[in-house]
């Protein structure tokens, strides 16, 4: 399983649509909006401007990251058969499942890091050593159910609707959930909506670490209940096909 | 029918995890018995007792949606048997699977995109516990200069290679196949079969799927010939194309006498439109031989047979 895992990073990392979308996009973003908004000033969680836009954008980036390397990409693969041929190897259903999510996970970590080089190389950004190691590792922790929900759709759309499914959804987690313009700029129930989703709690655990308030009780509860309703969801789909794959 | 083989008794039924096992059973490579399967109200395998021993290349010969893929799903713990049983060594098929004893290459199963062969190769190896060697691999599959190629980005004919090859990476004591020449040319299919018999002559145990009877005739050992998701023949491929490959000799009789005709090797029936004479027989080579050997003369030798579906047809109106 090891090497099964190995393979499809180093597939991740080749892939030009992982590569533009979740490592180059968000860097670009970033770069943009401190020019858009200005490097100075600050937004919501009363952080400078760099450092917040600098989670956004993290947290936008591994949301595509775990997003490119399940949806549209085990759609194909079931479109192709390969899933088919997998399921005759000793590699179980187990396996190949998890397989898939720690792939995600392990795809959202370059795309994470890199944004926050970037914003330490031009913005300077500065949070302690403790504060640098909690954000990204909640953040982290935070992605997965959204790595669940790409497995769900994964198992669940057809291959060509696939790709546009996860783009739109990426987008519209994006700015519905704060990531592109602070929630506190839109109408109450738009904030309210984003709140609930789980890209903006993901992005507010940064906040939050970053801005040096250890609760969030908040984000928390809202990714927990995201997990469980991916993982569910993404594992009925997945019993849905592998019982009808072979007929 | 008489060269229709009756099944042996198969042997008796071993429960998961019975530690138990004779060496009977352990040779047998599979084996299933009533095996059936329903989907919704359609009936894809209506009772199949199989029993393919350790070494064996046995065809599974049917037409369309006689209910091979089913079969097959079935051997290899993709679906479940609505009724009936089957062992894969003395196993459930998955279990089987799990133990890296079955290597299978699936109707339109693709590859990994975005990986170059040998590294897809280098990862199926590890799911097994005992792989074949690489360079045996690269031998056996005629991989040649493939390694470093993206395995999406090959033609038909070398996806088909590295399919293969993925298939018997795992070193497996049986493969299973579904149709593996259904997308391929004569040539192609050729170096197929040749392949197959490189990885067969080790002693490995394979079950195919066809639907035709000449690459059947050709690769096994043993036909198992089903329609209508039932067993309708099991015997050596000469056998079963004597039965269903209703083979003809035809040729225009010059001089002689039509009586002689039907006292020829292997002729059923004789068939005449004027001076041109279609012999029916069951082995056209023994035909032949006696036509040139009985001293009548004749002229524009053809021999030919039935395709297979018709044979089939022809079969499933005899039975029912």
């Amino acid at each position: 399983m090891t090497g099964f895992i190995a393979l499809e990073m180093r597939r991740s990392l080749r892939d030009v649509r992982y590569l533009v979308i979740a490592v180059a996009m968000p860097i670009g973003l970033y770069l943009l909006f401190t020019g858009l908004y200005g490097a100075r000033g600050q937004r919501a969680q009363g952080l400078p401007q760099p450092a917040e836009l600098m989670i956004a954008m993290i947290a936008y980036g591994a949301m595509w990251a775990v997003f490119s390397a399940t949806g549209p990409r085990i759609a194909h693969e079931r479109a192709i058969g390969w899933t088919r041929h997998l399921r005759v190897t000793p590699l179980t259903p187990a396996a190949a499942l998890s397989g898939k999510l720690l792939t995600a996970l392990a795809a959202a970590l370059p795309a994470m890091a890199l944004v926050a080089l970037t914003a330490v190389a031009s913005h300077h950004v500065q949070l302690s050593a403790a504060q640098w190691l909690a954000m990204l590792a909640a953040m982290w922790a935070g992605v997965l159910p959204l790595a669940l929900l790409g497995l769900a759709i994964g198992y669940f759309a057809a291959d060509e609707i696939a790709f546009p499914l996860t783009m739109a959804l990426y987008f519209a987690l994006g700015a519905l959930g704060g990531l592109w313009m602070p929630l506190s700029t839109m109408p109450l129930t738009m904030q309210d909506i984003g709140q609930a989703l789980p890209s903006n709690s993901v992005a507010e655990l940064g906040w939050r670490i970053a801005g040096g308030q250890a609760s969030m009780p908040r984000a928390v509860l809202v990714l927990t209940a995201w997990t469980l309703g991916s993982g569910l969801s993404a594992l009925f789909a997945y019993r849905r096909r592998a019982i009808r794959s072979a007929s | 029918m008489a060269s229709v083989r009756t099944d042996p008794i198969p042997p008796p039924l071993l429960e998961p995890g019975t530690p138990q096992r004779t060496a009977a059973e352990d040779r047998l490579a599979v084996w299933s018995a009533g095996l059936a399967k329903s989907y919704g109200s359609t009936v894809a395998l209506a009772g199949l007792d199989l029993q393919v021993a350790a070494g064996e290349t046995v065809a599974l010969l049917g037409p369309n949606g006689a209910g091979k893929t089913t079969t097959i799903g079935l051997l290899l713990g993709l679906l479940a048997p609505g009724r009936g049983q089957v062992r894969v060594y003395g196993r459930p098929p998955s279990q089987a699977v799990a133990a890296g004893l079955v290597g299978a290459m699936l109707q339109d199963a693709g590859l990994m995109p975005g990986v170059r062969v040998g590294e897809l190769l280098a990862m199926v190896r590890g799911l097994y516990p005992r792989p074949l060697p690489l360079d045996e691999l690269v031998g056996l599959a005629d991989l040649g200069s493939l390694l470093r190629r993206r395995a999406d980005r090959l033609s038909g004919g070398q996806a088909q290679r590295v399919r293969f090859a993925a298939a018997i990476a795992g070193d497996p004591l049986l493969l299973i196949l579904d149709e593996p020449t259904a997308a391929m040319d004569v040539q192609a299919r050729r170096n197929f079969w040749r392949q197959i018999h490189g990885f067969a002559s080790q002693g490995r145990t394979v079950l195919f799927a066809t639907h035709y009877l000449h690459e059947a005739d050709d690769a096994a050992d043993r036909v198992v010939v089903i329609a209508a998701g039932r067993k309708i023949a099991d015997g050596p491929p000469a056998e079963i194309k004597a039965d269903f490959g209703d083979q003809q000799v035809r040729f225009t009789l010059i001089q002689g006498s039509p009586e002689l005709l039907d006292a020829l090797d292997g002729v059923r029936a004789v068939e005449q439109d004027h001076s041109r004479v279609t012999l029916h027989s069951g082995d056209t080579d023994a035909t032949v031989r006696s036509l040139i050997s009985s001293g009548l003369r004749w002229s524009g030798l053809e021999v030919g047979g039935l395709d297979l579906e018709t044979s089939f047809l022809r079969l499933l109106g005899d039975r029912t």
